[in-house]
């Protein structure tokens, strides 16, 4: 289905190489500095290690699942938003090369050339987007499942707002220019991505209720949240 | 206590509200525009670049899963390696949940 293939990862061969080129550029340091951040984190507490294999888990399933929409087409979660409020953006960027290398090289999803491209728009801007929002509501008197939520449904949000802005940089309009381009490719994107986004964010506040349940002392050890917020979560479980 | 299970309510109630919403859009929805919808992403690439879509070659030639079968194979064994991680490690937890109140 090519609509599936193009709107949750830019298909090989749909892009300029020039682009391929410096989607890559962007993407490499960040994932060097992922795998130097994942290597600390693995190092400082051994106990992480199962935290990462759920929140990767999770990114492997969602990520696996093309759900239709309302727009009679169908796309993907990309459950990015756990491991993103677990451990930041830059190691999501990691586990998401894992995910999205499988699918290029087994499923013809995605591509080789055009990883680059889908590394930032769902590795990368999408989870950075979701930790400016964890960030930001953290140390707030805001739930920490409504933070889940909303950090979760934005960072599926941003990654096809990114995937629309690398099409409409690729192919601007010839009137109106990248600016129209990007709105063409919005308006297909964004409605078709906002109903899984908001089901995406309630699964994983969800889950994350069982993360606190069973294992909060990761979470606080991580520093994921304040002992009083874990705390004050764990009572209502 | 009273909020105990708000989340798994709203969980539920999401995914059966996703579900309607999917068999209303396939019940409403005439067969022409399904089939139009599949190319929408890939043709509004090849109307703004002036190219046909079979104009887009890979780059760099990839190895396609010989059907479909085969595809929904492959994308059911990346759920599994999920699935399996997080459950294996849901259970590794509940187990040392239950150690430490055993103790």
């Amino acid at each position: 289905m090519y609509l599936c293939d193009a709107i949750m990862h830019i298909m090989e061969g749909f892009l300029p190489w020039q682009w391929c080129l410096i989607w890559w550029i962007i993407a490499l340091p960040c994932l060097m500095f992922g795998i130097y951040q994942l290597k600390k984190v693995l190092d400082a507490d051994r106990e992480a290690l199962p935290l990462l294999g759920v929140t990767g888990g999770f990114i492997f399933i969602l990520s696996s699942l093309k759900l239709p929409s309302v727009t009679g087409s169908c796309s993907h979660p990309t459950g990015t938003g756990l491991s993103t409020i677990s451990f930041g953006p830059w190691i999501t960027a990691v586990i998401c090369a894992i995910v999205l290398l499988f699918q290029s090289l087994f499923l013809a999803h995605g591509g080789l050339s055009v990883l680059g491209a889908n590394i930032v728009s769902m590795g990368i801007v999408g989870p950075l987007v979701g930790y400016g929002v964890y960030r930001l509501l953290r140390d707030t008197s805001v739930n920490i499942y409504v933070t889940v939520f909303l950090v979760t449904a934005l960072a599926d949000m941003f990654t096809y707002v990114t995937t629309s802005l690398e099409l409409a940089l690729a192919y601007p309009a010839e009137t109106g220019g990248i600016a129209s381009s990007f709105i063409l490719f919005m308006g297909i994107f964004a409605v078709t991505q906002v109903p899984l986004a908001i089901v995406e964010g309630i699964v994983l506040a969800l889950v994350f209720k069982y993360i606190v349940a069973l294992k909060p002392d990761i979470l606080i050890r991580l520093k994921v949240f304040s002992e009083e917020k874990i705390n004050a979560a764990r009572s209502e479980c | 206590m009273a909020y105990r299970y708000t989340l798994e309510l709203l969980a539920g109630i999401a995914i059966v509200a996703f579900c309607a919403m999917f068999l209303y859009t396939s019940a409403t929805m005439s067969g022409a525009e399904f089939a139009g919808s599949d190319n929408v992403g890939s043709g509004l690439i090849a109307e703004l670049s002036g190219r046909p879509v079979d104009n887009f070659q890979p780059l760099i030639s990839q190895w396609e899963p010989p059907s479909g079968e085969i595809e929904s194979c492959l994308f059911a064994l990346q759920a599994a390696v999920g699935g399996m991680l997080v459950g294996g490690v849901f259970g590794f937890w509940a187990g040392q949940a239950r150690g430490r109140r055993a103790e």
